[in-house]
């Protein structure tokens, strides 16, 4: 089959096609860049949304478990491989995605007789400073796009995670304080899970705080934060929601 | 044949993978001086358990420097306290420090005190060649928190170069001026008003700048602490909480009181 080559891309087409129908459903996840450091947003059922990478970096993401462990476990091993052999503070978001996750995630969807990687993911490294962060949203076909600021959506479709990434960076362009972030992240969530739409016929804000609050009963709403500055080189907290 | 597939967590094992050697255990027989020399401590005081160290490093009579910091933070809840060849020690370290927090990321939970007391041991161990020819011995100590029990409680281990390990029920010494600490610890855990567990964090930081003012008239390799010389210990506190530094600038202060 595959020696034609019109049939690889059909191959390729129905594969990204099969993907996409599988994520469907899957809990959105985000990261927004704050001046005291970034956080990291998922909904999920116990500890399966937003982890710790290295002293600096984080992941949330959305997908199958299974497949987001092996990348995570990917992307820990070689962070703490890269930070033992020359110095944590050698270990870069741009490295890790572009050099490691990026082409390992490209090959094995082309590689069209395996299973492919069910997942969407946000990886975070925070700087010194705000305009030092960098943000990585990485794709299942190994796709990815780097933000140094604001709000980045990981979801399941496209035009949606578009139009909600839109929307938080206009509402909280001029709202630094973590937990009205949170709140409004969590507003989005809820928007994006209900396939509400965040421009005209948005819902009102009375609406969308008492939504996501009926909607997370049950579930665990994962905070991750990243510290900008610490006294320790782990800056990486879990951060219970008030 | 096909790599042996590596333990779960275990830094170590993911570096052999790799083909990365974690302590080079080979030395020329030409070797130069290594520099040595220490004193480090730690005991139990009355919010946990003190770390505290000399800043001297020494090669043969030659003074390298008096700004080393042989006591290192580890992760939030474990401290160890290098003494011996600086070289392999700061490497043991390192290595510890990376396989410490690669376990707690990995497999989503920390490393019991247990398993992190023999990680040290085998770092110990795996140093024996160096240990055996004489130029890269190390005698740590460490102090960890003991989460079994409620609530969590910091615990101090010593070792010998061979990598025993031992626990220390009220302190532990090491290094060559480790005769004198523990002499003095000893008087004070026996007969001493008060007694270094009573003490309060205040008390335990000056007590631990004299231990080490004392044990420098007695070991040349001690640096001591000198306060014209703005030399001060490194001292670190383990609460049940996580790990706490004393500055250069509080124990001036609290010296002088």
């Amino acid at each position: 089959m595959t020696e034609e080559p019109y049939r690889w891309l059909e191959a390729i087409g129905n594969r990204r096609e099969y993907v996409r129908e599988q994520l469907k459903g899957g809990s959105p996840v985000f990261v927004a860049s704050l001046p005291e450091g970034i956080l990291l947003l998922g909904v999920g059922v116990g500890h399966s949304k937003v982890f710790e990478l290295f002293d600096r970096h984080a992941l949330a993401g959305l997908g199958h478990p299974a497949d987001i462990e092996k990348i995570r476990q990917a992307a820990i091993d070689a962070a703490h491989l890269e930070g033992f052999n020359r110095a944590p503070e050698d270990v870069s978001l741009r490295r890790l995605v572009g050099f490691g996750l990026s082409p390992q995630l490209k090959t094995n969807f082309e590689q069209i007789f395996s299973a492919p990687f069910l997942l969407e993911l946000l990886l975070a490294e925070v700087g010194l400073e705000p305009n030092q962060d960098l943000i990585a949203r990485l794709h299942f076909d190994g796709a990815f796009q780097l933000h140094t600021k604001g709000v980045v959506v990981a979801a399941s479709q496209p035009d949606p995670e578009t139009a909600a990434q839109a929307w938080l960076n206009q509402t909280l362009a001029e709202k630094p304080d973590r937990d009205e972030v949170v709140e409004v992240l969590l507003q989005a969530w809820w928007c994006l899970t209900e396939n509400k739409p965040f421009t005209e016929g948005l819902p009102p804000e009375g609406e969308r705080r008492d939504g996501w609050r009926k909607a997370v009963q049950g579930r665990t709403v994962e905070l991750g934060w990243l510290a900008r500055k610490s006294h320790r080189r782990a800056r990486y907290e879990e951060l219970h929601p008030a | 044949m096909s790599d042996p597939s590596p333990i779960a967590g275990d830094f170590l094992s993911l570096l052999a993978r790799h083909q990365v050697s974690s302590l080079r255990a080979v030395v020329s027989p030409d070797a130069p001086v290594q520099t040595q020399a220490t004193t480090v401590f730690a005991f139990h005081f009355a919010e946990g358990v003190l770390m505290g160290g000399d800043r001297r490093a020494t090669a043969g009579n030659v003074i390298v420097t008096d700004r080393v910091d042989k006591v290192l933070e580890l992760d939030a809840t474990s401290l160890l306290a290098i003494a011996g060849v600086p070289a392999t020690a700061f490497e043991m370290a390192r290595v510890l420090e990376t396989s410490f927090e690669y376990f707690r990321r990995s497999q989503l939970q920390s490393l019991s005190l247990p398993a992190k007391v023999r990680a040290l041991a085998r770092l110990l161990r795996e140093n024996l060649p160096m240990t055996i020819q004489g130029v890269g011995v190390v005698v740590p100590l460490f102090a960890g928190i003991d989460q079994t029990v409620s609530p969590p409680e910091p615990q101090i281990y010593f070792y010998d170069p061979l990598g025993a390990q031992f626990q220390a029920v009220g302190y532990a010494a090491s290094g060559s001026g480790a005769g004198t600490i523990r002499s003095i610890l000893s008087f004070q855990d026996r007969y001493g008003q008060p007694r270094p567990t009573r003490m309060n964090l205040q008390q335990a930081v000056q007590f631990a700048l004299r231990l080490l003012m004392v044990a420098s008239e007695f070991d040349s390799a001690t640096g001591g602490v000198n306060p014209e010389a703005a030399t001060f210990a490194t001292i670190k506190v383990l609460r049940g909480s996580g790990v706490e530094s004393v500055s250069a600038g509080q124990q001036a202060e609290w010296l002088k009181s």
